[in-house]
C-alpha cells in the first residue's frame, strides 16, 4: 500500500517536472497567437482568448526574417558536414595509422581543449578581421570547425572497432583513405548523429561571434536577428514571441528524431 | 596484426594528408590567436596606429579596476546559485525517474531534455517576458499570494537570482540524464547486498550511489561551474549587465569592452586573466573532489 502510494506520488511530481520544463516554450508559441494587446494582460492567461494567425504569417511573409532563416541553415549545415568530415578524418589517423611525431601531433591537438572559447575570441576575431573574413559567410563556418573534443570522441569510438575488418581490406589492397571512407565513415553513424546534433545546435544557437563580426543585415544569423529584433521592436511581444517560436522549431523537430541517439550519446561520451 | 602497426612511407603521407586540414585550421584559428593574445596584452594596441609595447601596463589596469574584480566575482556567485540548485533538482529528479518506466518515462525525459536544445536567446526573451512588471507571469504569481510587485531584473537584489533561473531551466534536464546514465550502471547487486546487510535508503545513497558517481559528478561539477562563469547570452539580452553591474558576467564585461575600448590590449589581458581564473577553479574542484574521497 504504502508502495503504491510513492510509486503514485513519483508519477505525479514526474509529470509536473515535465510540465514546468516544456510550459515556457508552449507558451512563447501561445503568444504568437494572441492579439498584441492581450500578450501581457492582466490576470495571466495561457491560450489565446481570440487565435490570430497574422504574426505568424507576417512572419513567413517577412523576406529578412526568412533570409536568416535559411542563411543559419544553410551556414549550421555546411559547418556540421564539414566537422564530421574533418575531425573523423584526424581521429582515424590517430586512432589507427602509426608515424613519427604521431604523440606531439595528438597533444597538440588535446592542448587545445583547455583553451576557453572566451581568451581567443578577440585575437580570433582580429585574425579573421586580417584575413578580410569580416561580413562574410566564411566568418561563420570556418573558425569553429576544428574540434579537439570532436576529434576526442570520435576516436574514442574507433578505438572501440575490431581490427578485424580492416585486416580484410588490407589484404584486398585497400590504402589507408579507401579503409576510412568505406569501412569507418559507414560505422560511425552513432557517433556522428552526437557530434552533428551538438555542431548544428551550436551554429544555430550561437550570438556573440555573429554579433561581433556581422555587422551587414543580409548576413545576420537567426539568433542575432532575434537580440536586435527583441531591442528593436521593444514591446510587440506577441510578434517577438512568434518569431522566436519559428526559430526554435528547427532544433526541436531536430531533436525529436534524434532523440534516442542522444541519450545514447551520453554514454558513447564516456564521462564515466 | 603487427603488420598494420609497422610504418611505411605511404601510411605517414597519408596521415599528415588527412590530418592537415584539422591542424591547419586549429593553428590558425586556436593556437595562432592564443599567442597573438599573449602578444597583444603587451601592447598598447589597435587596428589603426602602430603598436607601443607597454609591458605589464594593460595587466596592471585590468587589476586595479573594481569592475574586472566585480565580474569575476558575479560569474562566481552566478554559478555558486546555478550549480548548486541544478545539481541537488537533477540528482533527486535522476532517482525519481528511474522508478518511471515505459512511455510515461520516456515522455518524462524528453519534456526535461528539450530545454536543452533552446538557445540563450529564445530563453532571454521567454524570461523576460515572465519577468515583465506588470503583465508578466512571475508578478502575477507573487501578487495572487498577496505579495508586492518585484522589477525582477531591475532591483539589485533579484537581478542576478533571476537571471539564473532560465540557466538552470536550460541545464537541468541534460544534467538530470547525465546523472540517469550514471546510475543506470550501478549494478543491482550492490544494493541487494547492502539491503542483506541491514542497509536502509539512507545508507545506499551515502555508501553506493554517491561514491560511484564521483566521476560523473566531477565532470558535471567542472563543466557547468566553468561553463555558467562564462555565461554571456542570458544578461547580455535580460540586463545588459545592469543593474549597477550587478548582473555584469565576466564574458559581458569583456564584450563590453571589446565594444567601447578601440585598445584591444586591455580587454585581452582580461580574457587571459579570465582563462588563469577557470583552470585554477577546475583545477580546485579536481583537488577537493579527489582528496574528499580519500578521506571516506
Amino acid at each position: 500500500m504504502k508502495e503504491k502510494v510513492s510509486r503514485y506520488s513519483f508519477k505525479i511530481i514526474g509529470f509536473l517536472v515535465a510540465a514546468i520544463s516544456i510550459f515556457p516554450l508552449f507558451w512563447m508559441a501561445m503568444a504568437g497567437f494572441k492579439k498584441e494587446s492581450e500578450v501581457l494582460s492582466y490576470p495571466f492567461k495561457f491560450f489565446p482568448s481570440e487565435w490570430i494567425l497574422t504574426n505568424y504569417i507576417e512572419l513567413l511573409q517577412n523576406p529578412a526574417f526568412m533570409r536568416s532563416i535559411g542563411l543559419t541553415l544553410f551556414v549550421a549545415v555546411v559547418a556540421t558536414t564539414l566537422i564530421i568530415f574533418i575531425n573523423s578524418m584526424a581521429a582515424y589517423v590517430f586512432a589507427r595509422l602509426e608515424f613519427p611525431t604521431k604523440n606531439f601531433w595528438w597533444l597538440y591537438v588535446i592542448m587545445t581543449l583547455f583553451i576557453p572559447s572566451m581568451a581567443i575570441l578577440i585575437p580570433s576575431y582580429i585574425v579573421v578581421a586580417k584575413l578580410h573574413m569580416l561580413n562574410t559567410i566564411y566568418v561563420l563556418i570556418i573558425p569553429g570547425i576544428a574540434s579537439a573534443m570532436n576529434v576526442f570522441l570520435i576516436r574514442q569510438f574507433y578505438l572501440n572497432i575490431p581490427t578485424e575488418l580492416e585486416d580484410a581490406a588490407f589484404i584486398d589492397g585497400a590504402n589507408r583513405f579507401k579503409i576510412y571512407w568505406y569501412i569507418f565513415l559507414p560505422l560511425s553513424v552513432p557517433v556522428f548523429v552526437l557530434v552533428g546534433i551538438t555542431a548544428f545546435l551550436g551554429y544555430w544557437n550561437s550570438l556573440i561571434w555573429p554579433i561581433m563580426t556581422i555587422s551587414d543585415e543580409r548576413l545576420y544569423q537567426i539568433m542575432q536577428l532575434l537580440a536586435y529584433f527583441r531591442s528593436d521592436q521593444g514591446n510587440d511581444w506577441a510578434m517577438i514571441m512568434a518569431g522566436s517560436t519559428i526559430a526554435v522549431i528547427p532544433v526541436v523537430v531536430l531533436f525529436l528524431i534524434f532523440q534516442k541517439h542522444l541519450v545514447e550519446g551520453i554514454k558513447i561520451s564516456g564521462i564515466k | 596484426m603487427k603488420k598494420l602497426s609497422a610504418i611505411n612511407r605511404s601510411d605517414k603521407k597519408t596521415a599528415f594528408l588527412m590530418l592537415l586540414p584539422l591542424i591547419g585550421l586549429l593553428t590558425a584559428f586556436v593556437i595562432i590567436p592564443l599567442f597573438y593574445a599573449v602578444f597583444v596584452s603587451f601592447y598598447k594596441w589597435n587596428f589603426y596606429q602602430e603598436n607601443i609595447f607597454i609591458g605589464f601596463e594593460n595587466y596592471r589596469r585590468v587589476l586595479s579596476d573594481p569592475l574586472f574584480y566585480k565580474a569575476m566575482w558575479t560569474g562566481l556567485k552566478f554559478a555558486a546559485i546555478v550549480i548548486p540548485a541544478q545539481f541537488i533538482l537533477a540528482f533527486l529528479f535522476a532517482n525519481l525517474i528511474r522508478t518511471l518506466g515505459g512511455k510515461f518515462g520516456g515522455f518524462v525525459k524528453t519534456s526535461i531534455y528539450i530545454p536543452h536544445v533552446i538557445s540563450g536567446v529564445v530563453a532571454s526573451i521567454i524570461f523576460l517576458f515572465i519577468y515583465d512588471f506588470d503583465g508578466g507571469l512571475a508578478n502575477f504569481i507573487i501578487t495572487s499570494l498577496g505579495l508586492e510587485q518585484v522589477a525582477w531584473l531591475a532591483d539589485v537584489k533579484f537581478a542576478l537570482t533571476s537571471i539564473s533561473i532560465p540557466a538552470i531551466w536550460l541545464g537541468f534536464g541534460l544534467t538530470t540524464l547525465v546523472m540517469l546514465a550514471g546510475l543506470n550502471d550501478i549494478p543491482k547487486t550492490y544494493y541487494e547486498a547492502a539491503v542483506i546487510d541491514g542497509a536502509n535508503a539512507w545508507h545506499k545513497m551515502i555508501y553506493i550511489t554517491i561514491p560511484l558517481l564521483k566521476n560523473i559528478f566531477l565532470y558535471l561539477l567542472v563543466v557547468g561551474v566553468t561553463g555558467a562563469i562564462q555565461q554571456f547570452d542570458l544578461p547580455y539580452l535580460m540586463t545588459g549587465g545592469g543593474p549597477l553591474n550587478e548582473t555584469m558576467t565576466p564574458n559581458l564585461f569583456i564584450f563590453t569592452h571589446f565594444t567601447k575600448d578601440p585598445y584591444m590590449g586591455y580587454t585581452v589581458a582580461s580574457a587571459l586573466l579570465l582563462f588563469v581564473i577557470l583552470a585554477v577553479i577546475s583545477a580546485v574542484i579536481f583537488k577537493l573532489f579527489n582528496s574528499k574521497k580519500m578521506d571516506s
